[in-house]
């Protein structure tokens, strides 16, 4: 399969996730004032994964209905969303619309951005390029349209939970499948698209390569609190609470 | 011992020196080999390239043992310097390197409280040593104060995940047995060992102004055997990471 291929796939599984959940998620999630990450909503003002946003340019890169990048304008960034999926980005769109808060969107693969070098201070992606593209790829893309000294903040599934994840259903407390499953995973589950999981080496390792220096890496442990999430359920909250199933990678693009 | 040693210190410090005969007896030919290699699968620093280029360098070694290691680098030119925290593994390194015809300093002390001055070293290195059997969070400290700027740590441990996957028999499973989170200090009665998670490593990486250039986690050859895990752990160890080995550079 090629890496378009891949892309239309991820496509027609996000326009049907975008008709099932995230369309009508949108207006919630764009109300929201406080900034958090992942399906367990970890507070970026206990994170401190972005630093300043004010004033800064920040492109997203898998944006989806763009919520996230809609928190950074709100706090005075100038940010551009990029998604693959034409359903998504009409219901940011329409959030825009809803909520008088404009950016520009643009359709394309976070594989190839069609917007000029250097030109932002901060890339994000929360379960968007961060999973949907080949990091070989995205990040290299990353580091391209970043200026020097700018920073790329993601959020991705923690690689032990891909671990311990089985073909079709929910996390286990064991290990199942082999770390040398990663890189491009194909899941066998008719919803199911194309993504990418890396060990913490490999990550480390294609940061290096594209010239990030790696500043934190924050695994997240869900609070007490955490609930069962209504429509991403495949890590019960129960395991979320002793082990990481997501982690906020920072890195800065070296001078 | 100085006074101010942990109770962690005294009390691996009376592990090591009780259990240092049987250990070197158990482990000498396998990890005594003629060439440098790392870890549990003692897979060659050749392949790995963890320390690049070794000659002329003043290196320090963190829980040396018997100085397999450091003997290795000496004989490239390196200029060694051992410290374990153990007596009798410095007697068994000052065998060993009786044996090899070289010579350099040992050093007595635990890799939390090392007597040695600042900026001395161009490399602070070991292989499942003190950043195992000492707490990291003084260790890696002690480490940036030690190297010149530009400097290399380096060193193996254990996965984060054999301290989540490892069950009361001591050994690695496929389950999930212990938490991950807050992971750090683990008291086997008679010896304390160290983990963190990886997130943790990077933090304290940083917070004590280290670059992070790498983290190399190896895999055994299906046929490789190992004297301190058998052939069972080595198909966990086919699947998933059971070692970790990081460098990190001391800012310039």
């Amino acid at each position: 399969m090629s890496h378009a291929d891949d892309a239309l796939k991820n496509r027609e599984v996000w326009t049907k996730a975008n008709a099932e959940y995230t369309d009508r998620r949108a207006r919630q999630a764009w109300a929201q004032e406080e900034i958090d990450w992942g399906m367990f909503s970890g507070p970026e003002s206990e994170i401190g994964a972005l630093g300043e946003v004010g004033g800064r340019d920040v492109i997203e890169l898998g944006c989806g209905t763009a919520y996230f990048g809609a928190w950074l304008a709100k706090r005075g960034a100038r940010v551009t969303g990029v998604d693959v999926t034409p359903a998504q980005l009409e219901t940011a769109r329409r959030m825009q619309e809803e909520f008088d808060l404009h950016f520009p969107l643009i359709e394309a693969s976070a594989e190839e951005v069609p917007l000029p070098d250097a030109s932002f201070d901060l890339a994000v992606s929360e379960y968007g390029a961060s999973i949907w593209c080949d990091p070989d790829r995205w990040i290299g893309e990353a580091a391209r349209l970043l200026r020097p000294g700018g920073r790329l903040v993601f959020l991705c599934n923690s690689p032990l939970s891909i671990l311990c994840a089985p073909d079709e259903g929910k996390v286990e407390e064991r290990l199942l499948r082999p770390y040398t499953d990663f890189g491009r995973m194909e899941w066998p589950g008719e919803d199911e698209g194309v993504n990418y999981h890396l060990p913490h080496g490999e990550m480390i390792r294609v940061l290096g390569e594209k010239g990030f220096v790696v500043e934190a890496l924050h695994e997240r442990l869900a609070p007490d609190s955490t609930t069962d999430h209504e429509y991403y359920d495949f890590v019960p909250a129960e395991w979320a609470r002793r082990w990481p199933a997501e982690e906020v990678w920072v890195a800065r693009k070296s001078v | 011992m100085p006074e101010r040693a942990s109770e962690h210190a005294q009390t691996n410090r009376a592990y090591w020196d009780r259990t240092s005969d049987e250990y070197q007896q158990r482990h000498r030919e396998f990890i005594g080999r003629p060439e440098p290699r790392w870890g549990v699968w003692q897979i060659r620093e050749s392949e790995l390239d963890v320390l690049g280029e070794i000659d002329g360098k003043d290196v320090l070694e963190l829980g040396c043992g018997a100085a397999h290691w450091s003997i290795l680098l000496a004989k490239q030119g390196a200029r060694p310097v051992g410290l374990d925290n153990s007596a009798r593994q410095l007697e068994h390194a000052r065998e060993r390197l009786a044996e090899a015809g070289v010579d350099f300093p040992l050093v007595h002390a635990s890799a939390e409280d090392i007597p040695l001055p600042d900026q001395s070293f161009d490399v602070v290195f070991c292989d499942h040593g003190g950043f195992t059997f000492a707490d990291p969070y003084k260790v890696v400290p002690e480490a940036a104060r030690l190297l010149w700027p530009g400097g290399l740590l380096a060193f193996s441990h254990s996965s984060p995940f054999v301290a989540v996957c490892e069950g009361e028999d001591e050994r690695v499973h496929p389950a999930l047995t212990r938490d991950y989170f807050g992971l750090h200090e683990q008291d086997h009665g008679d010896v304390v060992t160290y983990e963190l998670p990886y997130g943790e490593w990077i933090r304290l990486f940083r917070s004590n102004g280290f670059i992070v250039e790498d983290l190399i986690e190896p895999r055994p050859e299906p046929d490789a055997t190992s004297t301190y895990w058998d052939d069972e752990e080595r198909e966990w160890a086919r699947r998933w990471p059971s070692e970790s080995i990081w460098k990190a550079r001391k800012a310039a």
